[in-house]
């Protein structure tokens, strides 16, 4: 098993480990699976409830997130990630107004917004020197494609600081001064809350809480929202356990 | 008379003084204190005596019986302070207890007070291995030969490693644990240079710690520091072995001849030894006696399908998450197997799934109970799922080991668990599913909406796809080609723009070069070269002004485009220049003035223009 990507197995274990279903949910382990084979906001958000009803929080936020990342203007998404945080005690996320203006579509759609507004804009610059006396249309041409291209790129911003988190999978996670296990935690975090990871050192991470504060917690303790990719023979020591 | 009897008092004044510090310092003391007041047998106690002032004194080491006296150091110090000689003495005794109980040492001199010992029992608690009072009476032990617990010290008895293993008879795979001892005798024992090593390719070890126990000791009177690794080994195949243990380790090596070594014993102490440059360091690997064991195969007759290779004595309990659920919601399953043995060995698929129930596959965790984990519990966790609801029995569990002490294979069964599965609340007989992206909470489970339905669209990455390699990749060259081709289109215009600048430039200065021609010819009165040069700089005026050839300038087209007061003058102009060429006309001096500014004029509205 490589050492070099161990949050997908950590994933996958847990999957395993923390099964659960519903009438219309597929079985975590499943929808683990087939997380391996791509990803889609619906079956993250149905394998976040599969967490839930399991009650695994923090394997449901972390699934809520990741749809989330997918879809940023699902209500469903919204309604169950609060609704798990609160029952465990935690705030309900709050949005900025960039960040809500960022997030009018989804990333993907915004992609190929930013192509369609590349496109625009650089074929209305090239027009204006072949059709000069319709400078004027083909300005404005060009202006809207630089705001595709800007709203894309807004989102990005938005994006960046959430594909740097993690969330807290187990029932705690000791935060220390540095990275090492044997001295005492400066704090506790609990399940389910998102911390910024900061930086690494072999088994543990550098994290900044929502409220500022700053540590290492152990690498297995967290599950990064944007997950890493899991080598092979992680996923067919996985398939064949 | 009175200096006479002046220096006579002085004089038997020093006498005086002189015999006073004489008598002082003729009568030497001694000190002398025992530490610790209080050991266990085996271990000794520091005797020093202390003497101070002039003259030899001798003392004597008392006999005490259960009491070994010995000499390890003695030194002498002597001062002289005012002219008068100071002698002090240390000499330090080793005190080794061979009994227990409360000693009184007499003292040495008739003035000093005797000393109490108190000796206890020995604890034993260090080793187990040597056992409780292994030294209350110590067996003489050679160098190089072997006592009754196995100890076998090198030649020089400064070292030794043991191996202590409760049998010597086990079953391939059973984890037997083990006891490591490397004992140094203190001094004599530079440093150990790393763990034991086992000698066999055909038994596992578990890791030893770096952090073992450490214990003083002594062995035949000589004080030891002995460390003791605990862990697990365990058989690869079957067969006799005989099994050694090595550790690498510096020593002191004796560099005087036998005969002066028996003052070395003497002294004991290796500081005084060093001081005296009588021992060199030498690396050395100290082996233990070689330990037969004897690894039986385990038996094909009775072997139960599941086993997995256990080796040991176990037993089983099972227990589930929740005894009542609602159809479709997760269950855990728990078998837990205690006892000690092999347990990496220790495996179970535990329930298999079918109609009934639908299984996933179980985790595994261990809890030791002791630091080499031969003694623990090992905890199999199992997700299950109730298919229908009802009331469901969760069959009993089994599990098979090898048992090393009744040579036989047992497996051990657990008890059934009954589970009271509800149907759930929003069964599907009853009502529809509930629609996608529904707004509502879904009841059943605590204010959740409901799932999702799942399409076959899906992603390789939540990477947003602006940040993914292909996508910047392709983005960047789409801009890089509508950047090149706005560049290269920019470099065109510039261009044109250059040619254009340069043309003009090589137009104003031939409409200069002719304005020049016009004006010589002026002055020489030479009509036909002024009107020519008129022409052609008129011609040079109008092409730029209509961006046409200065060739296609000509009377039509000036009919055709010019307009103003200056048009008339124009075409006479060409006409006259025409006409020069062959009538050879002259013409007077008022009218080179004229065409001459009518010339310019043309020149300064171009300007303008």
């Amino acid at each position: 098993m490589s050492l070099r990507a161990p949050w997908g197995t950590i994933l996958v274990a847990l999957a395993l480990l923390g099964s659960s279903s519903s009438h219309t949910a597929q079985p975590p382990a499943q929808a683990q699976a087939q997380a391996q084979a791509g990803y889609s906001a619906p079956a993250l958000y149905n394998l976040g409830n599969a967490y839930a009803r399991a009650g695994k929080p923090g394997l449901a936020v972390l699934n809520y997130e990741r749809a989330r990342l997918l879809e940023p203007n699902d209500p469903d998404i919204d309604a169950n990630l609060r609704h798990v945080r609160e029952a465990v005690g935690l705030p309900p996320e709050s949005r900025s107004r960039f960040e809500r203006m960022a997030g009018i579509a989804s990333p993907r759609i915004l992609a190929w917004a930013a192509v369609l507004g590349l496109l625009i804009a650089g074929a209305s610059m090239l027009a204006r020197w072949l059709y000069p006396q319709h400078r004027h249309k083909l300005a404005a041409a060009t202006l809207l494609g630089i705001s595709l291209v800007g709203v894309t790129i807004a989102n990005g911003v938005a994006l960046w600081p959430i594909m740097h988190e993690a969330v807290v999978v187990t029932q705690t996670a000791p935060v220390r001064v540095s990275p090492v296990p044997i001295e005492e935690p400066l704090f506790v975090l609990p399940e389910a809350s998102i911390v910024r990871v900061m930086g690494e050192h072999d088994a543990f991470v550098l994290v900044r809480t929502e409220a500022g504060r700053t540590g290492w917690a152990q690498r297995a303790n967290l599950a990064p929202i944007l997950p890493r990719r899991v080598a092979a023979d992680d996923v067919s020591l996985v398939i064949t356990r | 008379m009175s200096i006479l009897r002046q220096r006579v008092f002085i004089a038997s004044l020093g006498i005086y003084l002189f015999a006073v510090a004489a008598a002082s310092t003729a009568a030497p003391s001694v000190d002398v204190n025992i530490e610790p007041h209080q050991i266990e047998v085996g271990e000794s106690a520091r005797l020093t005596i202390l003497t101070s002032g002039s003259g030899t004194l001798s003392v004597t080491l008392p006999v005490v019986p259960g009491l070994e006296f010995r000499v390890v150091g003695q030194s002498r110090q002597i001062q002289i302070i005012n002219g008068a000689t100071i002698e002090s003495t240390s000499t330090v005794v080793r005190v080794t207890a061979d009994e227990p109980g409360v000693f009184t040492i007499p003292g040495l001199t008739p003035t000093s007070p005797p000393l109490v010992l108190r000796v206890n029992p020995s604890k034993g608690g260090g080793s187990s291995l040597l056992g409780n009072g292994a030294f209350q009476g110590p067996a003489p032990l050679v160098p190089g030969s072997s006592n009754t617990n196995g100890i076998h010290l090198t030649p020089d008895g400064s070292a030794f490693v043991h191996l202590e293993m409760p049998k010597h008879e086990i079953y391939v795979g059973e984890s037997v644990p083990v006891e490591i001892q490397v004992g140094m005798r203190d001094g004599f024992v530079a440093s150990v240079n790393g763990l034991p090593k086992l000698n066999s390719g055909d038994f596992t070890l578990n890791n030893l710690s770096r952090q073992p126990e450490r214990a003083a000791k002594a062995i035949d009177g000589k004080p030891f520091t002995v460390y003791t690794w605990r862990s697990v080994l365990a058989a690869v195949k079957p067969g006799p072995y005989s099994l050694t243990f090595e550790a690498p380790m510096t020593i002191r090596v004796r560099t005087r001849p036998q005969r002066d070594s028996m003052l070395d014993d003497l002294l004991g102490d290796p500081f005084l030894q060093n001081i005296f440059g009588t021992t060199v360091p030498k690396e050395v690997t100290v082996t233990s006696p070689a330990a037969a064991i004897k690894v039986l195969a385990l038996p094909t007759q009775g072997r139960p399908p599941d086993f997995g290779g256990a080796v040991g004595t176990f037993k089983i309990s099972a227990d589930i998450s929740s005894s009542k659920n609602t159809a479709g919601d997760p269950l855990t399953l728990r078998m837990h197997v205690n006892g000690a043995g092999n347990f990496d060995r220790v495996e179970s698929s535990m329930l298999r799934g079918d109609a009934e129930w639908k299984t996933y596959e179980p985790k595994a965790t261990f809890n030791p109970a002791d630091p080499i984990g031969y003694r623990g519990e090992k905890i199999f966790e199992q997700p299950l799922i109730a298919s229908q609801p009802g009331t469901h029995t969760v069959p009993a569990l089994n599990f098979s080991y090898f048992d090393p002490g009744t040579r036989r294979y047992e497996t051990a069964h657990s008890s059934p668990l009954n589970v009271t599965v509800s149907p759930p609340a929003d069964s599907a007989a009853n009502e529809p599913p509930p629609p996608a992206n529904s707004a509502g909470a879904d009841e059943t489970h605590g204010g959740l909406r409901p799932d999702h339905a799942v399409s076959e669209a899906r992603v390789d990455s939540l990477i947003p796809p602006y940040f993914q390699p292909r996508f910047v990749g392709f983005s960047s060259v789409l801009a890089l080609l509508f950047g090149g081709g706005w560049i290269a289109l920019r470099r065109r215009e510039l261009n044109a723009r250059d040619t254009k600048r340069q043309r003009e430039l090589a137009r104003v200065q031939l409409t200069r070069t002719l304005l020049e021609r016009m004006a010589a010819a002026s002055a020489a009165g030479n009509a036909a070269v002024f009107l020519s040069s008129a022409r052609s700089a008129l011609q040079q005026a109008l092409s730029a002004r209509w961006e046409v050839a200065p060739e296609q300038i000509a009377e039509d087209l000036i009919d055709a485009r010019l307009e103003g007061a200056d048009k008339d003058d124009i075409r006479q102009i060409f006409a006259l220049a025409d006409e020069a060429n062959y009538s050879g006309d002259d013409l007077k001096a008022a009218d080179f003035e004229r065409w001459t500014q009518i010339v310019s004029r043309q020149f300064s509205e171009e300007t303008t223009s």
